[in-house]
């Protein structure tokens, strides 16, 4: 244990674990988002991420960036980013509703057992997965460095640097802009009354299907943005770095409450923070071990995580 | 007619819980449909609803056969159903949960005039306009389910137990507004376990035994029948 490490180092590793956290968080939208609805763990959501990560990247390779290319002026960084941002949401959206449409609805329509829809889950994953591990004979692939990270203002021991800002910022204006989609929206109404009680809200007109798909869409679209803060701050990614964030997300979800969406950014924010600080503590390859010890010994005590499992639904 | 069923059946996997039921609803009537426990009378709800896929049989409303349509569309067509149990959004406040009833309108004029219309037949419902449906009493869920159902102004309102779980005094209430409802010109399909209440205010009766229609009448007649009498008024 090093309390003097953690000490000294308490400003930087609480901004680093900031902007992870608020990664984990948009990543765990996905997860909370289609439990809400469906009382279905979505684990191909981790393929959502990583379809959106890959095809930034291709993108990017089509205007001929690479891992080698210059960071560009604030303007190309501005250009690019939002060509990246389209490019993986629009991805992540697609993947998304396509494993809706393709792996879930069909169960639904035959009332299928809930083991099915959870092995069909893990399945679309791993083949989703394997699939782009094939393609790009699973190496790392390099990411433009589109912003050079530098020191806006120091804090603590340490800096805050515009890229971290950048992610904090991003993540918060996604998770106000859902809340108040999900809360103030006829859509958004649509989607709590499914949550709530499904068989009422089909008596009130809503359509439940186009209700789940509008679910996926959300969940892809935010797992897109995710990808894209991601492939920033780390700078290269692999077919299966998905997978693990995707756990560390579904973590967070849990933590938080699953279904509940402020819940996904607490969970995010609180695990974003205490891995840093565990790696602070210990070493930095403990970080997951310490995280999910908090995971466990949390759900002890409070089993429906922080805030309590609801997408607005307070049981009496 | 605006509500017919003609034959039909439904199965709860390979349980029958309708065999062939046959049952007409007029504009303007209130209809009372009552029976014991597990007859099917939720069930036949759930069917014209459009809850449960009917097995055979063909269920007509308003001219157009439904039998096929899916739940959501048969609310736009103008069925509306307060569920058995009320089912009620509890985590939506009361205002929320009316609104949720009008999901299929666009007219937001006639949207407001149907609240004010709902908020005078349940003033309860004013007075706790800004509360968590969840966190309502048995009574003023039920009042908020049947709200809910006419914010989407319907043709036919489907009324499923009304009275379960209520006070003596709010079930001679809520049967008071549901005959009201029905003076304003909305036409109901009533099913009860209260046949005494449900037959005196109905028009017509169904009586339901698993699964069949072993009788049907005028309210008055059903009530003055032996038989019906005997078996659900409690009168020997």
């Amino acid at each position: 244990m090093h309390f003097s490490n953690l000490f000294h180092q308490f400003g930087e590793l609480t901004v680093t674990g900031l902007a992870q956290g608020a990664i984990i968080a948009l990543f765990a939208l996905g997860y909370t988002l289609v439990y809400g609805v469906l009382r279905l763990i979505n684990f191909a959501h981790s393929e959502v991420f990583t379809v959106g990560a890959f095809t930034a990247v291709i993108v990017w390779g089509g205007f001929g960036l690479n891992q080698d290319s210059p960071t560009p002026g604030l303007g190309g960084f501005v250009g690019y980013l939002l060509i990246g941002l389209v490019a993986a949401m629009a991805a992540s959206a697609v993947t998304a509703l396509v494993i809706e449409l393709v792996a879930y609805r069909p169960l639904r329509r035959r009332n299928a057992p809930p083991l099915a829809f959870l092995i069909t889950a893990i399945g679309a994953s791993i083949a989703i997965s394997e699939f782009v591990g094939v393609l790009t004979h699973r190496n790392n692939k390099g990411v433009p460095r589109l912003i050079k990270q530098e020191e806006v203002f120091p804090f603590l021991d340490g800096k805050v640097t515009d890229l971290q800002i950048f992610i904090v910022v991003v993540a918060l204006v996604m998770m106000v802009g859902l809340d108040l989609f999900i809360n103030r929206t006829r859509l958004g109404r649509g989607i709590r009354a499914v949550s709530q009680n499904p068989d009422s809200a089909a008596l009130m007109g809503v359509n439940k299907n186009r209700v789940i798909s509008l679910v996926f869409l959300l969940g892809g679209l935010m797992a897109g943005v995710a990808a894209i803060m991601y492939l920033l701050k780390i700078g290269n990614v692999r077919y299966d770095n998905g997978l693990y964030l995707g756990v560390e997300a579904f973590a967070a979800a849990v933590l938080g409450g699953i279904g509940n969406l402020r819940g996904a950014l607490l969970g995010g924010i609180v695990l974003g923070l205490f891995e840093n600080y565990v790696a602070g503590l210990f070493a930095t390859n403990w970080h997951s071990v310490g995280a999910f010890v908090l995971l466990v010994a949390l759900l002890m005590f409070r089993p429906t995580g922080l805030l309590g499992e609801s997408l607005g639904r307070a049981r009496a | 007619m605006l509500l017919e069923l003609e034959n039909v059946t439904l199965q709860y996997g390979r349980i029958q819980a309708l065999h062939g039921i046959s049952l007409t609803v007029d504009e303007g009537e209130i209809v009372a449909l009552i029976g014991a426990n597990g007859a099917g009378k939720s069930t036949t709800m759930r069917a014209i609803s459009g809850l449960r896929p009917v097995a055979s049989g063909s269920i007509r409303f308003n001219g157009e056969d439904i039998t096929r349509l899916r739940a959501d569309l048969r609310v736009v067509r103008g069925v509306c159903q307060a569920p058995e149990g009320r089912g009620i959004f509890p985590g939506m406040t009361v205002l929320e949960n009316l609104d949720m009833g009008a999901y299929t309108r666009k007219d937001r004029n006639g949207i407001a005039a149907d609240l004010e219309r709902v908020l005078t037949l349940f003033p309860r419902l004013k007075e706790r306009a800004k509360q968590l449906g969840g966190t309502l009493s048995g009574g003023e869920q039920q009042m908020l389910a049947i709200g809910r159902a006419l914010m989407s102004r319907p043709k036919l309102l489907l009324l499923d137990e009304p009275s379960m779980g209520l006070a003596p005094m709010l079930i001679q209430k809520i049967f008071e507004i549901i005959t009201e409802i029905n003076q304003q010109g909305t036409t109901i399909l009533l099913v009860e376990q209260n046949a005494q209440q449900a037959l005196s205010r109905a028009h017509r009766g169904y009586v339901l035994e698993t699964g069949n229609i072993v009788r049907s009448g005028t309210g008055a007649e059903l009530l003055h029948d032996p038989a019906v009498k005997e078996a659900y008024l409690g009168v020997a």
